[in-house]
């Protein structure tokens, strides 16, 4: 007679909500499977990308020591770039630390992070079945009561969405529908490798520093921007940009970052590396106002990026912090609650207390501002050459500063342009 | 004396094995000596620069039942080295009797050298990523594969046979035996090869290749999936690490992306064309020659400006 | 009856990089997976167990890395998994890995067919299966592309390079087999998570009563280099295709191969 195996909770997705919940669950005693469809834990996952380390010492302080991070980042960068040229604001900090004395933040290899934190939650008594698809639910008198695989069919008394921004659990379960172009992201990133010392001289970095970069401008007039990070021995470099944009002209985003990536002063920081890895992803772009309304329903609950739980300011990316911190919340809500019913109201509850809910508010409207579309181009453009103009001597008179900038502006926006972006900005903040 | 031992069940591979032999007897100073189970590939060997050969006779021919006495020969006569026909009997054979020997065994090495008084051999890994050479402790076995030597010539002063009475014991019972017939022509002795890989659109396709083998007077071969997914050409077509492994003068491609298992297969030929539509195709950085572009017009276009 | 499959846990060759210049082999990021002619083997055993009843374990000789195969192993639907760890796997050759299996087998007790794949996808010396049937003194059946278990008897099918051969032999007897035979399963959800639940049996060498020689292996590794190929690398990306093609045949003819 085959008993019917049962498990507390079922977690669709090892990635980093989908472990943290997983992590928190186990070690209080639940019994939790989680089901990934890569061959691996992080196998699917794709990152610019970087760590808050405050979420993982969330889930367990300490963690940071083992995780599986690569540079602590030191320095901040922001570039706006022209076809030929950049502009870039460098903010150094060593000592980025946290109150605690840990760093802020690390560079991370989503498969590596990935695979040592899924093995963590195994470490503490999470089942972890990988190479397995879930492709429906089990839904019965309206309550989500387990999940399909194939041909196999597993029950739980809760399960919980983390399969990220594709989530096909979130869809399936009602509370989700597609994204629209306006909603995501698509992303291109490559992985150079270089070695240790040439990324530390090349970026001015001591042993184990790093730095993050995000860059404006060079994309085709297409909304968005691009990323890069220093790894320990490799970089990571590529570009998200807006469907809808990249939809009004007619370069694929492929051929669009192979020319960013060949910008004169890109292409100097990675001279010489080998391409490791080159792959695609979409993100969230659209913040608190794409995340879906209700976050559970009777039997189900939605993390991570299945729940839109991503920021973008332009200068701060926060994607796996996140989920990490929403995961830890569903665990906090399964423990505390023991009515089934009140589960997902006391995740919400949780939400709020761990300060998501009011940090995807506060930045709500961020996605006006980088979804300003002189962004994209022209206001790059606009600095680099005012900066051109500041730097420049040829022996001749220049002319005097305050006209020379009021000619250049002109040249790219009216000043009811500037006025209504300004506008647009102060009132998204 | 110790002595450089070979066995093939096979007299071509036989003497092919006898040239590396007597190699390596030119440096180790030893005989050569020579396992045969049928009368005229004893005298064959014998003839063709074996110093002694031992003719074992029994009453099968399965050669896997050989197993025994050989071995019971070779841990007499302690060689220093047992050179055994790389074919698939030869291979398990060989595996049968390190493991009797309690000795080493190297399959399928590429080549036999000797270096600060041991036995090297060198062999492919990975698929056909990597070379790996390996120093032999005394008495280990090695087998080669067909083509790897030059056959041994006859015509020097005939080697001593000596004729053994051997038993068999046969623990497997051969039910029927039935010969594979070879389709297609050689491409081991082919002085061009035409290769089709999964760039083609169709079988119509092949046409194209065929055309380009009769202008360059060639055979045609193919890739692992051609012949095995899509059956266009006989298993004996495919060219790769477990298939055909050919030294063409030149060798031209077309639609074949250049895997690692595929390019063992044709590391030895003289010059390597490649014909494919994706610049970044592995094939291109194994090839001496290469055009970027559809096999479509490039091949009509060469069989064109071939004069002859 | 009892039925063990042997495998062998190996670094995927997709993941070995080739260090530009000193063409050292960098298997940094390559990860560990059973051998994919392994993996046909453990399928048959799991497929002719159905038919006939047996039950079926797995067998492996590994580091302590090869710990991850056990579950692998298992999810494909064998009842337990055995495993030799020694950090001696890492040097072992073709010699100390059947001496080690062999010592293994005698030690879970007896099995009425051993199953090994050809070879292994990174050495591929073709040798352990007929080894360790030389040393359990069973017959071995190399090359097998089919098989039938007919009570205590098993016949059997074997591709070799010019003939096909029908064999049949007395139970017990070792196979290795060819990788045609059959079209491993994907593990299915309920059978990965079954996996962890069955027994897994560890030994040490030690374990194993082998006097010291056997486990010192008879060849060394000398070098181990990427192989790439030095060739001309010229691309010829003239306007016209009839252009490039021209300058191709020209070179072609230069070099006296057209």
């Amino acid at each position: 007679m085959e008993e019917e195996e049962k498990f507390d909770v079922i977690i669709v997705g090892a990635g980093p909500a989908g472990s943290a919940c997983a992590y928190v669950l186990a070690k209080a005693g639940k019994n939790v499977l989680v089901i990934e469809r890569g061959d691996a834990a992080g196998s699917k996952n794709v990152s610019g990308g970087r760590l808050y380390t405050y979420a993982l010492e969330l889930v367990e302080p300490g963690l940071c020591t083992e995780a599986m991070l690569e540079r602590k980042v030191v320095r901040e960068q922001i570039m706006l770039l022209t076809e030929k040229t950049g502009i870039t604001i460098d903010c150094f900090d060593a000592e980025a630390d946290l109150a605690g004395g840990e760093a802020q933040s690390y560079t991370v290899l989503r498969s590596s992070f990935d695979e040592w934190f899924a093995g963590k939650a195994e470490e503490q008594g999470a089942m972890i079945a990988a190479g397995i698809l879930v492709d429906g639910l089990i839904i019965e008198a309206g309550k989500v009561v387990g999940v399909r695989a194939g041909e196999d069919e597993m029950y739980a008394d809760l399960v919980i969405a983390a399969d990220g921004v594709n989530s096909f659990i979130a869809q399936k379960a009602g509370l989700k529908n597609e994204w629209t172009g306006h909603e995501i992201g698509v992303g291109v990133k490559e992985i150079i490798e270089l070695p240790e010392s040439v990324i530390e001289d090349r970026f001015q970095l001591g042993q184990g520093e790093g730095a993050a970069r995000m860059l404006l401008g060079n994309t085709n007039g297409v909304q968005g921007g691009g990323f890069l990070y220093t790894n320990k021995n490799s970089i990571s470099l590529g570009l998200v940009l807006s469907p809808a944009s990249l939809a009004q002209q007619d370069r694929s985003i492929a051929d669009i970052y192979q020319d960013f990536k060949m910008h004169p002063a890109i292409y100097r920081a990675i001279q010489g590396g080998t391409t490791v890895e080159y792959g695609g992803h979409m993100v969230p772009e659209n913040g608190w106002n794409s995340v879906p309304e209700k976050l559970y329903r009777d039997g189900l609950l939605v993390v991570g990026d299945a729940a839109g739980l991503v920021i973008n300011t332009g200068t701060i990316i926060r994607g796996i912090d996140l989920a990490i911190v929403s995961g830890v919340a569903a665990a906090r809500a399964v423990l505390a609650e023991n009515a089934a019913s009140k589960i997902g109201p006391e995740y919400v509850n949780e939400l709020e207390k761990l300060h998501v809910t009011a940090t995807m508010k506060l930045f709500a409207g961020w996605p006006k501002i980088t979804g300003i579309e002189r962004m994209a181009a022209i206001y790059p453009e606009m600095a680099n050459e005012m900066m051109q103009f500041m730097f420049k001597v040829d022996g001749t008179v220049p002319e005097k500063m305050p006209k020379a900038m009021q000619h250049i502006m002109k040249k790219y926006v009216s000043v009811g342009q500037i006025l209504s972006d300004a506008w647009k900005g102060f009132r998204a903040v | 004396m110790a002595g450089i031992w070979i066995y093939a069940e096979e007299q071509s591979l036989a003497k092919q094995l006898l040239t590396a032999g007597k190699e390596l007897a030119q440096k180790i100073n030893e005989p050569v000596v020579a396992i045969a189970i049928q009368s005229d590939m004893a005298s064959a060997l014998a003839g063709a620069g074996a110093d002694k050969v031992f003719h074992l006779q029994a009453k099968t021919d399965w050669v896997e039942n050989y197993e025994k006495p050989i071995a019971a020969l070779l841990q007499k006569e302690e060689p220093s080295v047992v050179l055994i026909g790389g074919s698939l009997r030869g291979k398990a054979l060989a595996a049968a009797l390190a493991a009797d020997m309690q000795t080493g065994l190297v399959n399928s090495a590429l080549t036999l050298s000797y270096s600060d008084g041991a036995i090297e051999t060198s062999r492919i890994m990975y698929g056909g990523l990597a070379v790996c050479t390996e120093v032999l402790s005394q008495g280990c076995v090695v087998t080669i594969e067909s083509h790897v030597f030059e056959e041994a010539q006859t015509g020097q002063a005939p080697g001593e046979i000596a004729a053994m009475e051997v038993s068999l014991e046969s623990k497997v019972e051969l039910i029927r035996v039935d010969p594979i017939v070879h389709q297609g022509e050689d491409l081991q002795a082919a002085s061009t090869v035409i290769c089709v890989g999964r760039g083609l659109n169709g079988q119509e396709d092949m046409k194209l290749a065929e055309s380009l083998a009769q202008k360059t007077h060639g055979v045609v071969g193919c890739t692992r999936s051609i012949a095995e997914d899509y059956h266009w050409l006989p298993t004996e077509a495919y060219i790769g690490l477990s298939g055909q492994k050919v030294k063409p003068d030149l060798y031209i491609s077309m639609g074949v992306s250049g895997q690692v298992q595929h390019v063992a297969g044709i590391r030895d030929a003289k010059i390597i064309v490649a014909i494919d539509t994706n610049e970044n195709a592995p094939i291109f950085s194994a090839a001496d020659y290469g055009i970027v572009g559809d096999l479509h017009e490039v091949v009509p276009a060469l069989i064109a400006s071939i004069v002859k | 009856m009892n039925i063990i499959a042997c495998y062998k846990w190996v670094l995927d060759e997709q993941d070995i990089k080739i260090t530009t210049g000193s063409l050292a082999l960098d298997t940094s990021r390559a990860k560990g997976k059973i051998s994919e002619y392994d993996k046909n083997a453990i399928e048959e055993a799991v497929l002719q167990a159905a038919k006939s009843g047996a039950e079926v374990s797995t067998l492996t000789f590994g580091t302590g890395k090869a710990k991850a195969s056990l579950k692998d192993a298992l999810s494909r639907g064998p009842e337990k998994a055995y495993w030799v760890n020694d950090e001696k796997a890492s040097t072992a050759d073709g010699y100390v890995t059947a001496n080690v299996l062999a010592a293994a087998i005698r030690k879970i007790g007896s099995a009425d067919l051993l199953l090994f794949g050809e070879g292994s996808s990174d050495v591929y010396g073709q040798q352990v299966g007929p080894r360790v049937a030389a040393l359990l003194e069973v017959p071995a059946i190399t090359f097998v592309s089919k098989f039938e278990i007919q009570g205590d008897k098993v016949v059997a099918t074997r591709t070799l390079g010019d003939s096909i051969e029908q064999v049949a032999v007395k139970l017990p007897a070792v196979l290795t087999l060819l990788p045609e035979i059959n079209k491993p399963r994907i593990p299915s959800l309920k059978q990965v998570i079954g996996a962890a639940k069955k027994p897994m049996q560890e030994f040490k060498v030690a374990d194993l009563d082998l006097p010291a020689a056997a486990v010192e292996p008879k060849t060394k590794v000398k070098s181990l280099l990427g192989f790439v190929m030095k060739r001309k690398n010229q691309i010829y990306k003239l306007d016209t295709v009839e252009a490039s093609v021209q300058a191709l045949v020209a070179g072609l003819a230069k070099d006296g191969v057209l």
